[in-house]
């Protein structure tokens, strides 16, 4: 058994409306409608002439049938109107609606994240390779002012870095090149970029 | 959409309900136009008086229904839910994938102009 509900009194009153509306359209198409049917039977004794009675029963089948069709309207605006309160009112399904567009919205995203997340990976990869081909090449050998591929690419974006941030890559790369260089006997193919001031042997 | 089925399946109902009233309405017509011939059938008469008298009972059955739901439901408070949280995030991964895209195509633009 539903336990009675407190609504606000304009819901309350609203929708006891919509009750009554709907009584009152109903009844008013079953009684237009049965008493056309009822005007259709002819009478054999009439009060007064057969062609006013006629005329009578005209006229007043066309306002049953015109009442007929106004309730009917009446009736097709009660429905809009009910819809119009369903989707504001109807918390359920608004719910569950937000809910379900909440997950949609969330799997897109973790979709995209996703996506990034793999091509992170397969360009650490690369970069990796790259990495591996640079510092292996002759370019790599030359002065101190020679920065890591990442930091050269990255240099084009930010003016300005400090010099903090520059010497320790710097010192790293020049130790690691220092003992590269010493084991190389030939330079390697000539790189794309031409970084460097040309093969220099770090002793 | 197909996700919203609660919701659509109400509004369905709601939409069916108004065919019916016309349905109802030209059952109706139906009728007294045979009513009006000189030689009516009964038959048809008939059906289309019961067909008119199930459409009104049917609609009169299932707009109350839908209004005894809707005086559960409605709380007269406006519902302040919203999806524009998860749509604020989908939103940002999508500018970062547009971003990704943006760097790695001037990566590509960069290396096409070193190699001529």
């Amino acid at each position: 058994m539903a336990q009675p509900r407190v609504l606000p009194q304009s819901k309350e009153t609203l929708l006891q409306s919509y009750n009554k509306r709907l009584k009152d359209d109903v009844k008013s198409i079953m009684d237009n409608f049965t008493e056309i049917i009822k005007t259709a039977k002819i009478e054999d004794e009439t009060q007064v002439s057969r062609a006013t009675q006629g005329e009578q029963d005209n006229y007043e089948m066309h306002v049953r049938a015109a009442n007929i069709v106004r309730a009917g309207e009446s009736l097709m605006k009660l429905v809009s109107d009910l819809k119009q309160f369903l989707i504001l009112n109807d918390f359920p399904s608004v719910n569950e609606a937000i809910n379900q567009r909440n997950q949609q919205l969330r799997s897109l995203q973790e979709e995209c994240d996703k996506k990034l997340i793999a091509l992170r990976d397969e360009i650490s990869i690369d970069l990796y390779e790259l990495e591996e081909e640079y510092y292996s090449s002759s370019y790599s050998l030359c002065d101190s002012n020679d920065l890591p591929l990442c930091e050269a690419y990255w240099r084009q974006d930010f003016a300005s870095l400090s010099p903090e941030s520059l010497s320790m890559p710097l010192a790293a790369a020049a130790a690691e090149q220092s003992v590269v260089t010493s084991q190389s006997s030939t330079p390697s193919h000539p790189h794309v970029n031409g970084h460097g001031a040309g093969p220099a042997e770090h002793s | 959409m197909a996700g919203f089925g609660v919701a659509n399946e109400r509004l369905r109902a709601l939409e069916e309900l108004e065919r019916e009233i016309g349905a109802s309405l030209q059952s109706a017509g139906s009728v007294i136009l045979e009513l009006s011939k000189e030689k009516p059938q009964e038959r048809h008469l008939d059906r289309q008086a019961a067909q008119f008298g199930a459409a009104v009972a049917k609609v009169e059955a299932e707009l109350s229904a839908q209004i005894r739901y809707l005086t559960q439901v409605a709380t007269g408070q406006p519902h302040e839910g919203s999806s524009y949280a998860a749509r604020k995030s989908c939103q940002l991964a999508l500018n970062r994938l547009d971003y990704a895209r943006r760097r790695l195509g001037e990566l590509a633009r960069a290396y096409e102009v070193m190699l001529e």
